[in-house]
C-alpha cells in the first residue's frame, strides 16, 4: 500500500519544478481563507482571539473550530456557517497549478490518472488521502495484519504529519512501507515509548537533511550537525511523542517514554515486525520507524 | 544568593530548549541562568544554588523530573517549579501537582507564558 500526495508525485515525475510547486502552494494558501480571517470577517471573533487559538494549536492538537467552541468564542451554527465558507474559497492544488500556468488542465487531468493508476488507488482511496484521513491510514496497517494495533499507529502518522507541517515543512507526503531489512543510517534520533504499549520510534537521515530538519525545527541557523542540530531533531521526536502520549492519556491509555537520544552511522536491526514512514518534505526525504 | 539578580534553574536535557528558555529569560530581566542536562545534575544543581525559580522537564536522563522535583521540594518547600515538558499526561499532571509544582507548561511553550510567570513572581521587574 502506498500513500502519497500529488504534489511530490508530480515533483517527482518531472512534471513541475520544486520552485513551481512552491509557488503554486503559497498562491494555494495565499487564496485559500482562513477560518479566523473568516470568523473574524464575520464579527465572530477579534483578531486577538483568533491569535489565541492558532497559538493554543502550536500546543494541543485540536482544529481551530473546536478551540472556538471550547474557549466560547463561537457556537457550533456559527463553526458550520465559517466551514461552508471556507470550503467555497478552497482552492485545489491542481487548480492552482492552472491557476499559476505550471499546468494546463489537460496536463492535470493527465497527471492525476497516471497517479491513480501508478499506485493502484481508486479516486475514493486518492481524495482521502490527500485529505489525510487517519481511518485510510488505519486500514493500510490493517492490511499489514494490525488489527488490534492498527487504529494507534493510525493515529500516530496522522499526528505525525500535522506537526511536521506545524514544525517543519508546509506539505509533508508519506508513505507507509512494512521495514523488510535493518536500516543503516547516518543519523538516528530515537526514543521509547512504553506502558501497556511498547512503541520503539526514530527518524533516520542522512547530514543534509538532519541539518535542514534541525535548522527549520529550532528556527536557528544550524549548518552543522553539532550539538544543538542533534538537540533539535530529538526535541522535534521528543515534543511529536509527548503530543502523542497526551491525546494517549487523553483516551484512558498512559504511557510513558524514556529520554530521546541521536546517534551516528547506526545500524538498527529489524526485529521483524516494523514499519517504515518515508517522510517527503519540500527539502528533502526521511524515515520514520515504528516498532 | 543576590536579590538583585535572581537564580533561575533550567532544567532539560535538549540543549535546544534550554537555548530558547535562556534567550526568553534574557528579553525579560537580568537573571543568574543555570542550566542542568538531566535529573541528577539538576537536584545537585539546586543545593548548589538555591534558585529562586525552576524550569524542570520531566523526561530526563538519570532522574526524571517528577522525582528530581521531590528531592527539590524536600530540600525547599517554597521553591517555584513550574514543570515543562511536551508531555503533559494526566498522570504526570497530577503527579507534579501533588509534588508541589506551581505550575505546568506544555511544550512548546509560549513567550507570553514564560513572561506572565516572570511578571508574577518577580513581581517588582528585574
Amino acid at each position: 500500500m502506498y500513500s502519497q500526495y500529488f504534489g511530490n508525485y508530480l515533483l517527482n515525475k518531472g512534471l513541475i519544478s520544486p520552485e513551481q510547486l512552491t509557488d503554486a502552494l503559497e498562491y494555494q494558501r495565499s487564496v485559500r481563507l482562513k477560518l479566523g480571517v473568516i470568523a473574524v470577517n464575520a464579527g465572530y471573533m477579534t483578531p486577538s482571539q483568533v491569535e489565541e487559538i492558532h497559538n493554543m494549536q502550536k500546543r494541543i492538537d485540536k482544529r481551530f473550530g473546536e478551540l472556538a467552541i471550547e474557549k466560547g468564542y463561537i457556537n457550533e451554527q456559527q463553526l458550520e456557517e465559517m466551514l461552508a465558507t471556507q470550503k467555497q474559497g478552497h482552492l485545489m492544488l491542481g487548480q492552482a497549478l492552472i491557476d499559476r500556468g505550471h499546468l494546463t488542465i489537460d496536463q492535470l487531468q493527465d497527471a492525476l490518472d497516471s497517479y491513480k493508476k501508478e499506485y493502484g488507488m481508486s479516486t475514493r482511496q486518492f481524495n482521502v488521502v490527500r485529505k489525510d484521513d487517519s481511518e485510510e491510514i488505519e486500514q493500510i496497517f490493517q492490511s499489514y495484519g494490525e488489527a488490534l494495533l492498527g487504529k494507534m499507529y493510525s493515529d500516530y502518522v496522522t499526528l505525525l504529519m500535522k506537526n511536521l507541517i506545524r514544525f517543519v515543512d508546509d506539505y509533508p507526503t508519506v508513505e507507509i512501507n512494512q521495514l523488510k531489512s535493518d536500516v543503516t543510517a547516518r543519523w538516528f534520533t530515537s526514543q521509547e515509548i512504553f506502558g501497556k504499549i511498547n512503541i520503539n520510534t526514530a527518524i533516520t537521515c542522512d547530514t543534509d537533511v538532519f541539518v535542514t530538519f534541525a535548522a527549520r525545527f529550532a528556527q536557528e541557523e544550524i549548518t552543522e550537525p553539532d550539538e544543538l542540530a542533534q538537540a533539535s531533531v530529538g526535541e522535534f521526536l521528543n515534543l511529536h511523542n509527548g503530543i502523542f502520549l497526551v491525546n494517549m492519556s487523553n483516551n484512558g491509555v498512559e504511557l510513558e517514554m524514556h529520554p530521546q537520544q541521536v546517534e551516528e552511522n547506526y545500524t538498527f536491526t529489524n526485529p521483524g515486525k516494523a514499519y517504515i514512514i518515508t517522510c517527503s518534505m519540500t527539502w528533502g526525504k526521511f524515515d520514520v520507524l515504528l516498532v | 544568593m543576590s536579590k538583585s539578580r535572581p537564580t533561575i534553574l533550567i532544567c532539560d536535557d535538549s540543549l535546544l530548549v534550554r537555548k530558547k528558555m535562556k534567550d526568553c529569560l534574557n528579553e525579560y530581566g537580568d537573571f543568574n541562568i543555570v542550566e542542568a542536562s538531566s535529573g541528577q545534575s539538576s537536584v545537585e544543581l539546586f543545593k548548589q544554588h538555591d534558585p529562586d525559580l525552576v524550569f524542570l522537564d520531566i523526561v530526563m536522563p538519570d532522574k526524571n523530573g517528577i522525582e528530581a522535583l521531590k528531592e527539590m521540594m524536600e530540600a525547599k518547600k517554597d521553591v517555584k517549579v513550574i514543570m515543562l515538558s511536551s508531555s503533559g499526561t494526566k498522570s504526570h499532571l497530577k503527579a507534579a501537582m501533588d509534588a508541589g509544582a506551581s505550575d505546568f507548561i506544555q511544550k512548546p511553550w509560549e513567550k507570553s507564558q514564560i513572561e506572565h510567570i516572570i511578571r508574577n513572581i518577580f513581581q517588582e521587574g528585574v
